[in-house]
């Protein structure tokens, strides 16, 4: 994913709507044109997806409109070329049927059309079969078609939320990105002055460590005394680092299990250890891990000043073995 | 130096691009020479009825001289000719008819400017697609500096324009995109060069002022003009509208200037009305970045305007200019599509610094290229080369008959040919 780091004032638009342009290549899968897009999306909506275009009262639009009055018919019989309701025209016609027959033969005639009308009434029957038959598919058609829509809507609901919500996660994740980096820029503009200040702690404390024992043993034992009127808490004498400093706790616990680890050494050994000047001073009759336990920064980092002056022989004990 | 500035339209309420160009012209070369507008007596720009009165005023200190316009604007047959210019085949009795049509036809003010012509040094000539200038240009043609404000439209692919162009002593471009349209469209030799307009950038602004007054509370995407589909505001809703759905927390909407044509009623998008300059400037300076949409501009003030002021601009891709003077400047992004226009708006939004490096590179190309010392002197110094280069000959009309010979291509096919994308 093409993302975008603003690190100096150089930026350079064309470069950032590059990147623009491969996110979007990437979003769709394709490189569609936008005309391309605009057509797929107008045929989507136009022929599946707009509500609007089905009417509810198709169905009954297309009975009203399906409903044709049945085409005219007629009976035809033998006699039906004769008949009248005239009496005297009634006896003319059969008095000169003999004549007429003469001179064509009628029955023909009237056999033809009365098959004619037997096939005009078969024919409206079939028509009328088929009609129905017509308007149940078409309800069938019609309730597919509505199903269809329905369910295309819904489809498209359900991408119009999925990518609702890949763009909030989208945009909550850039925007975290963004401040992290904003951050780490911050970050990375004092590191050397925090290592700096990180390792000189250590060294500021043996130096003074140095100094306290070539001090009078008075004074040492006033200096390792001094901590422990205060309140209880374990606070280191040589100017140790503060209590946020976590990651320094976590190398005192590292170094107190090497120690614990190191062959014949007895806890007693490791409280004369801890007690020594200019080491940390746990409450009275405590473990050295109550204090740590009590105060996790404070304990621990007294602990962590003399293990830095004495973790070099343990470790290089521990390492010759 | 006795300059004439003349335009369709002028006043100090009259607020469409060209003419405020015009006006801003007017009077900043007014300190270094003696300077007289003029115009007609339009206000409407759509029907050009004479609503103010002919004759001699003052405005902001300079002389302003109006003259009637013959008759308003028949649309319908303005309508009916501009589709037969650009779409069809035609003559150039034709164009002619559509230049009377489009107006303002104002015969007194070019018969003015020939009864003046020895009086003045320069006639600087606005918008070359109206009456008054291609009239007047020919009128005074030895003595005619253009200002052509032309966008890429079909009507400066119309073949009456090209004659001008190239007799013209002096054309003063909005921008390069432009410069390059006319050189393709003309061939034109003369000088010329890439002025641009200034504008009154108050020195203090209050964004919260505008703020607390307006109610606005979340950070806002701005857009300043006439609120008009063809300034591409249709397509901005839409945009938009699409874009709150994508980012439900992103930047609001907030529309400066009348609607020409309906604002949706959104919850995210607020329309203010016609602004003053004052709450114009304190609106762009509390806003995240304007939105140009507007597919035709020869040059957009409101966009040197948030320049100015700092703040970045989202523009269409699809105008040459903007999108020219966004990579120009390195000061604005631009969109062709709805993906485009919403990476964009939410690139401004959430990488935060990226918006105020784009603003620093605009207030940067303002001070560089607009502000009113260098468009000053560039003005003064054409003046003064044009003294020294010599006068073209203004090529005659074609004949008679010649100029019934519907032999001339549409103009939108003209405008089509020639070679389009931002001078970069």
């Amino acid at each position: 994913m093409a993302d975008l780091n603003v690190r100096s004032d150089a930026v350079d638009v064309e470069q950032i709507m590059k990147g623009i342009r491969a996110r979007i290549r990437e979003k769709r899968g394709a490189d569609y044109t936008e005309a391309e897009l605009q057509q797929l999306a107008t045929v989507k909506l136009e022929k599946f997806l707009d509500p609007k275009s089905v009417r509810s009262d198709l169905v009954e639009q297309f009975r009203k409109s399906v409903v044709v009055p049945p085409a005219p018919n007629f009976e035809f019989g033998e006699t039906t070329l004769y008949e009248t309701h005239r009496g005297a025209i009634s006896a003319i016609r059969k008095l000169f049927k003999p004549l007429l027959k003469l001179f064509f033969n009628p029955d023909k005639i009237t056999s033809a059309l009365h098959i004619q009308s037997q096939v005009n009434t078969q024919t409206e029957q079939r028509l009328r079969r088929m009609e129905e038959r017509e308007r149940l598919s078409y309800e069938l058609l019609h309730n597919l078609t509505v199903e269809l829509t329905r369910i295309g809507i819904e489809v498209h609901n359900l991408k119009m939320r999925a990518e609702s919500l890949s763009s909030r996660m989208d945009f909550d994740e850039r925007r975290a990105r963004a401040f992290e980096a904003h951050t780490e820029a911050q970050r990375v503009a004092e590191p050397r002055r925090q290592m700096e200040a990180r390792h000189a702690e250590p060294r500021h404390a043996e130096t003074q460590r140095t100094a306290e024992t070539q001090r009078p043993p008075q004074e040492q034992q006033r200096s390792a005394e001094a901590p422990r009127t205060d309140g209880g808490v374990s606070v280191a004498s040589g100017g140790g680092p503060q209590p946020s400093q976590g990651p320094r706790g976590d190398g005192g616990r590292r170094r107190r299990r090497r120690r614990r680890r190191r062959p014949g050494q007895t806890f007693g050994d490791q409280q004369n250890q801890a007690n020594a000047p200019g080491g940390p001073v746990g409450m009275a009759g405590a473990p050295a891990d109550a204090g740590g336990a009590a105060d996790d920064g404070g304990g621990d980092d007294g602990f962590d000043d003399d293990g830095g002056g004495n973790d070099g022989g343990a470790d290089g004990g521990a390492e010759s073995q | 130096m006795k300059l004439a500035v003349v335009v369709q339209r002028y006043g100090a309420d009259i607020s469409g691009g060209a003419e405020l160009h015009a006006r801003y012209i007017a009077e900043r070369l007014a300190r270094h020479a003696d300077v007289e507008v003029v115009t007609t007596c339009a206000r409407d720009y759509i029907t050009w009825k004479n609503e103010l009165p002919a004759g001699e005023e003052k405005i902001n200190g300079v002389t302003v001289r109006r003259f009637p316009v013959a008759h308003p604007r028949n649309t319908a047959e303005f309508g009916k000719l501009s589709h037969l210019v650009f779409e069809q085949p035609h003559s150039l009795n034709d164009e002619l008819k559509w230049l009377e049509a489009e107006g303002p036809a104002s015969p007194a003010l070019t018969r003015h400017l020939q009864s003046v012509a020895s009086a003045f040094d320069y006639f600087v000539f606005f918008s070359l697609r109206y009456y008054h200038a291609w009239h007047g240009a020919r009128a005074v043609a030895s003595k005619a500096v253009l200002v052509p404000t032309a966008e890429r439209d079909p009507a400066m692919g119309l073949a009456i324009f090209a004659p001008v162009m190239r007799g013209a002593r002096a054309l003063m471009y909005n921008s390069f995109e432009e410069r390059a349209m006319i050189d393709a469209l003309s061939h034109r030799k003369g000088p010329g060069v890439v002025v641009g307009v200034g504008s009154a950038i108050p020195d203090r602004t209050q964004p919260w002022r505008f703020k607390k007054k307006f109610n606005v509370r979340r950070p806002f995407a701005l857009y300043v003009g006439r609120i008009d589909e063809n300034k591409g505001c249709a397509e901005l809703f839409s945009h938009f509208e699409r874009y709150s759905v994508m980012y439900p927390h992103g930047l609001d909407l907030v529309l400066i200037g009348s609607s020409v044509i309906p604002v949706p009623k959104h919850p995210r998008i607020r329309h203010l009305g016609f602004l003053s300059d004052e709450d114009k400037f304190d609106a762009l300076t509390a806003s995240d970045l304007l939105i140009m949409p507007s597919r035709y501009e020869s040059l957009s003030m409101v966009a040197l305007e948030a320049w100015a002021l700092g703040k970045p601009v989202l523009a269409n891709g699809f105008c040459d200019v903007l999108r020219g003077q966004c990579v120009r400047s390195n000061a604005g992004l631009y969109y062709e599509s709805f993906e485009e226009f919403a990476e964009g708006l939410f690139l401004l939004d959430s990488t935060g610094p990226l918006g105020e490096v784009l603003g620093r590179n605009g207030r940067d190309f303002f001070r560089r290229h607009y502000s009113w010392t260098v468009i000053e002197r560039k003005y003064l110094e054409m003046f003064d080369r044009l003294k020294r280069e010599p006068v073209p000959e203004l090529e005659p009309l074609p004949g008679f008959f010649a100029r019934r010979t519907r032999n001339l291509p549409p103009g939108a096919k003209v405008i089509a040919a020639v070679p389009s994308g931002p001078a970069v």
